[in-house]
């Protein structure tokens, strides 16, 4: 009890220790607190005071902030972090135009020109989230009159407790500087897109010898290892000696290197040439500022080997073809369009005798053209103007007053432009060519006549051989009548033998000289190849009378039909064979055999054979007999020949597409086959009678009338006084037409048709009367023609004409027409007139014979009608009547000979052919006029030969 | 160390031993307050470690349990005198993640000279705490006691795991799962 009581004392004293204990801490804390409070109070008043104090001073500092943002250029506004304005300092209407209100309240991007929105907006999102306290921008703004204005503007954050409250901007007008940027940044770029592009290698340095630009290809020049940009900054002198090698003279490029370097000179184009075999060419240019302060300098190496390789062949050609020029027998010189020489070459100036200097600016024409040429070269210049290249022959005068013939081959000279600027002459020396040239003319002029008297000859060999051939033939055959001694026959067999060997011979001479000129067409027509073999057989029968041969035709049945094909020349082939067979054969039979060899659709291959029963061909001559002037004639054989009997003959059948074989046994007789190929004619041909009126004797014949259609009056004279005097009834018909209507008046047994007539031409006429029906139908018609070549007589067969009479021809030819084709009267030609021998007399004698009337007739005719007509040829020749003079020289021509003037007759047949050719014709008039004076010459002789004629 | 410990630790004692077994403890030990304790006052912490180690002789409990029941009875003590801090957490989670930053720096507000342990909290997950405790007076069971304390509180039920991150037990990391 004791114990609890002393646990409860202890127990009370710790709880009133306690108490006191916490009593005196209370009291402690009450009193702190007390203090505490009184210092609040105090520091309450205070700070009441110091917010007035702050406020006031800061509603100054607020006043004059403001005043400052709104004296200031730049705009200051603030925005929300949301981007909205919520103020706007006034300078905005200045720089942009809008007011403060328009601004307040809208977005901050509304004024942003489109494109930079999205960026700005990032930009100040960024802004925000990472807490970044002040930024810097540039943007470009629309003006409210839509300028673009460039703003630079620095942003502050504003923070209050962590929190955004808002962007205060200051936003300043940079539009100068942007655009001076932009300027720069545009030159820069075209500047380094310039120099990077640059066909060549740049490299900048500066004063100090530095690399401050290079592009990319001068690195590749000078195999740097290195970027334009890495380059930058090097020792250019160390890099000279570092690249040195490259170039194929090291010491000689540094040493020009330093020499510009030293002089400070703008150096252009200089060509380098680098060990590797390019070539470079350089440019120097030193870089001044305000022209004095030296800022370094630019180098520029442009890679120019093609440039260079193309020049260096270019001038490589150039030197060799000056050399060609120099050295070539052409001068050349080059004249402006007034005919200033610019340039002789050297060639050129030793042909003229002048040294360059001397033609070098001269006149060409004042200085080497001779008077007559000039109006050439002012021609050859206006072609030159209009840039046509020309050449021509001309003489020029060389320095010592000689001429020289060249030919110049002028070119007109254009610049780049192609305006003709001059003109380059080329000149080849011509005058030996000219001298040749000369010569040749002179030497094809003599051949040119030499070949017109061969075929003149030719042309009148038919008459001027063959007519005193006949006149020695027909005497021979009176002479038989003169009751010669046997002697004396013998002597006139051996005289006409001659002479009909001399007459064939010419004959073959002409036909194989017109055979192998071509001269000899084959002209096919319809004819009776039967008839044509018979009539042959029939004009040897009596040849033969008397002889112990017979000839006989052989024909296979099938040739019945007719056949076209060349019956003139098929008429000579079985001449030839048959008078060689005949000439060949004492006794025996001579065959002709006529027989189809092969048959085709519309062709038949006739197989004719004439053999004999005569001497025959050695075997070793055999070989020989179809070659020219070959006989075979071993035994001295009574008959010669020409040798180009069978030559022509063979000609003759090959011509016409067929072949000629002979076989023959010495002492037994010959035999000749040929086969010509012909075309079967659909109609039957006429069986000629002419054939049989050829055998017709003179003694025979009964009254005939003639047609003669001839607009030549001379020759309708001629002919119709041969005839009146023969006997013979005529009429005249004045050209084609006349004769046409005559023929169909009444019958006629010859018609006599010239060729070249007016209105209608001599085969048109025939073709109608051949053609419709008419008494004269069938009628004989000879054509008279001026003209010699045989092969005429091939056109006028063609056209249905049955025989030929070439003018001037004589009466005996004629009459042997009258006898071959109708009943005539024999012609006394007794006694001679002699004719002046300024005239032909031959001639005339055997146009006139004895008949002194008629040729007094046609000496009158002559004077009154032809040389009045002679007379107006100069005045066709100067009004350039070309065809009519022609017409009228080829019909006054025959008239000339009718009066014995063959010289005149010669002269006017150049006349005419000068008249028909196409060449030069300016000395035709001069021709005319000397033709008119020889023949005024004459006149008084044609005259006094009248008046004698006249009293016979 | 604030006077509240003392105070509310005799009176447990004399709770579940009687005022004898106070009176015995507080006279057998020499303790420099004469054994006289204040709610409101500051006394030198030495004397509660003086005061456990003997009252373990006297019963025969660990000092840990001790301390650990201590804990327990002293949050039960604090709804009492504090409630306000208990009623704005909704659960013991929230209370407990409050310690550091907001119980702790109110207590300072109060009583500026109180020495007060230091915690690092992290919460892994809803159900997962970690508190990491430092306090050179290495009185961890009674912060045990206190958690379980608060846990009971609000009627949660959860393992609690301790581990001495330091030997000494001035570092210990309490890893808390509710079940």
């Amino acid at each position: 009890m004791e114990e609890e009581i002393e646990l409860l004392k202890r127990r009370l004293v710790r709880e009133k220790t306690a108490r006191l204990q916490a009593e005196a801490i209370l009291e402690k804390k009450a009193l702190a607190l007390y203090n505490a409070n009184e210092q609040l109070l105090h520091l309450n008043e205070n700070l009441e005071q110091q917010i007035r104090d702050k406020l006031a001073e800061l509603r100054e500092s607020e006043q004059r902030y403001r005043q400052l943002i709104e004296s200031v250029q730049d705009i200051i506004y603030k925005v929300s972090p949301n981007g909205f304005f919520t103020f706007v300092s006034p300078v905005v209407e200045k720089l942009l135009g809008y007011t403060e209100e328009e601004f307040l309240n809208s977005h901050f991007t509304s004024v942003v020109k489109p494109g930079y929105r999205k960026v700005l907006i990032d930009f100040y999102r960024t802004m925000m989230s990472e807490r970044q306290d002040s930024t810097y921008i540039e943007f470009p703004v629309l003006a409210k009159d839509g300028r673009t204005v460039w703003i630079g503007q620095t942003v502050r954050l504003i923070e209050t407790y962590g929190q955004i409250e808002e962007l205060v901007a200051v936003a300043r007008d940079i539009s100068d500087r942007k655009l001076a940027e932009m300027e720069l940044e545009t030159t820069q770029t075209r500047l380094s897109t310039l120099i990077t592009n640059l066909q060549s290698g740049v490299m900048v340095e500066d004063e100090r010898g530095r690399v401050i630009l290079a592009n990319a290809l001068f690195c590749d020049i000078f195999q740097l290892p290195l970027t334009p940009d890495q380059l930058v900054g090097y020792d250019c002198t160390e890099a000279r000696q570092q690249v040195k090698q490259l170039f194929a003279q090291p010491e000689q490029f540094i040493s020009r290197m330093d020499e510009l370097l030293t002089g400070r000179q703008a150096c252009v184009g200089e060509e380098i040439s680098m060990a590797n075999g390019r070539i470079l060419e350089l440019d120097y240019i030193p870089i001044f500022l305000d022209a004095s302060q030296y800022m370094g300098h630019l180098w520029k190496y442009t890679d120019v080997t093609e440039k260079y390789m193309a020049r260096e062949l270019i001038r490589r050609s150039e030197e060799k073809y000056r050399g060609i020029m120099n050295n070539m027998e052409l001068g050349l010189f080059e004249v402006d369009n007034d005919q200033i020489i610019v340039r002789s070459y050297e060639r050129c100036c030793q042909m003229l005798g002048y040294s360059e200097a001397e033609m070098v600016g001269k006149n060409a024409i004042d200085l080497l053209v001779p008077a007559e040429f000039v109006g050439i070269v002012e021609r050859q210049q206006q072609e030159r103007q209009q840039g046509i290249a020309g050449s021509y022959e001309l003489q020029l005068t060389k320095k010592d007053g000689s001429r020289i013939w060249v030919l110049v081959s002028g070119v007109p000279i254009q610049d780049e432009h192609g305006t003709v600027v001059g003109s380059m002459s080329i000149h080849y020396d011509m005058n030996e060519r000219k001298q040749l040239e000369h010569e040749l003319a002179r030497a094809k002029q003599y051949a040119e006549e030499a070949q017109q008297a061969e075929k003149q000859f030719f042309a009148n060999m038919s008459h001027e051989i063959r007519t005193p051939l006949n006149a020695i033939i027909g005497m021979s055959h009176l002479l038989y009548d003169t009751q010669p001694s046997t002697q004396q026959r013998e002597y006139i067999n051996i005289l006409k033998t001659s002479a009909d060997f001399l007459h064939s011979l010419i004959s073959d001479l002409l036909d194989m000289t017109k055979i192998e000129a071509g001269q000899i067409e084959v002209h096919a027509r319809p004819f009776d190849l039967a008839g044509l073999l018979r009539s042959t057989q029939k004009v040897f029968e009596m040849k033969l009378q008397g002889r112990p041969i017979s000839i006989d035709v052989l024909l296979d049945t099938r040739i019945t039909n007719a056949f076209i094909g060349d019956d003139v020349m098929l008429n000579q082939i079985i001449m030839n064979l048959v008078g060689n067979a005949e000439k060949f054969t004492e006794e025996g039979q001579i065959q002709i055999i006529g027989k189809v060899k092969k048959e085709e659709a519309d062709k038949s291959w006739i197989e004719f054979t004439v053999s004999d029963t005569g001497v025959g061909i050695p075997a070793d001559k055999i070989d020989l007999v179809f070659q020219k002037f070959k006989q075979v004639n071993s035994q001295g054989y009574k008959h010669k020949g020409t040798g180009l009997g069978l030559a022509i003959t063979k000609e003759l059948v090959e011509l016409q597409g067929g072949t000629i074989s002979v076989r023959s046994q010495e002492g037994v007789g010959s035999s000749f086959t040929f086969i010509i190929p012909y075309t079967k004619s659909k109609v039957q041909v006429e069986q000629k009678n002419n054939v049989d009126k050829q055998l017709v004797m003179a003694e025979e014949l009964k009254t005939c009338s003639v047609l003669v259609v001839e607009d030549n009056l001379m020759n309708q004279t001629y002919i119709g006084n041969l005839l009146t005097k023969w006997n013979v009834p005529h009429i005249m018909a004045s050209d084609g037409k006349q004769a046409v209507e005559q023929a169909k008046k009444q019958p006629f047994d010859i018609i006599l048709m010239d060729i070249q007539m007016p209105i209608m031409n001599g085969y048109e006429a025939t073709v109608a009367i051949r053609s419709t029906q008419n008494p004269n139908q069938h009628a004989p018609i000879i054509a008279l023609t001026a003209s010699a070549m045989l092969d005429h007589k091939s056109i006028a067969m063609e056209a249905g004409m049955s025989d030929f009479l070439t003018k001037p021809f004589e009466p005996a030819q004629l009459l042997s027409i009258l006898q071959r084709f109708a009943p005539s009267a024999t012609i006394d030609s007794e006694g001679c007139i002699l004719f002046h021998k300024a005239l032909d007399r031959k001639r005339l004698s055997d146009l006139y014979g004895t008949d002194a009337a008629y040729a007094s007739e046609m000496f009158s005719l002559f004077l009154t009608d032809v040389v009045p007509d002679i007379r107006t040829l100069p005045g066709l020749c100067a009004a350039q009547n070309w065809p009519v003079l022609a017409n009228a020289t080829h019909r006054l021509k025959p008239t000339l000979a009718m009066v014995g003037l063959s010289t005149l007759e010669e002269r006017m047949r150049q006349l005419e052919k000068k008249a028909r050719q196409d060449e030069d014709k300016s000395r035709l008039e001069a021709d005319c006029h000397s033709f008119v004076d020889e023949l005024d010459k004459m006149i008084p002789i044609l005259e006094t030969e009248l008046q004698m004629l006249s009293q016979l | 160390m604030k006077g509240i410990v003392f105070t509310e630790f005799l009176e447990m004692i004399e709770d579940k031993f009687g005022y004898a077994l106070v009176d015995q403890l507080l006279e057998e030990s020499d303790l420099p307050s004469g054994g006289i304790y204040t709610a409101i006052g500051t006394y030198n912490h030495a004397e509660i470690i003086t005061l456990v180690k003997l009252l373990s002789q006297k019963t025969n409990v660990d000092e840990s349990d001790l301390l650990r029941s201590y804990g327990q009875y002293m949050f039960s003590a604090f709804t009492r005198s504090y409630r306000p801090f208990v009623d704005r957490s909704a659960s013991a989670f929230d209370l407990l993640s409050s310690v550091q930053h907001y119980i702790h720096v109110e207590v300072r507000k109060l009583y500026p000279d109180a020495e007060l342990p230091h915690f690092a909290i992290d919460q892994p997950s809803v159900n997962h705490l970690r508190m990491h405790y430092t306090s050179e007076r290495k009185l961890s069971d009674f912060a045990h006691g206190l958690i379980e304390g608060c846990l009971a509180n609000f009627g949660e039920r959860a393992t609690i795991v301790k581990t001495n991150l330091i030997e000494d037990g001035s570092q210990v990391l309490f890893d808390i799962v509710k079940a």
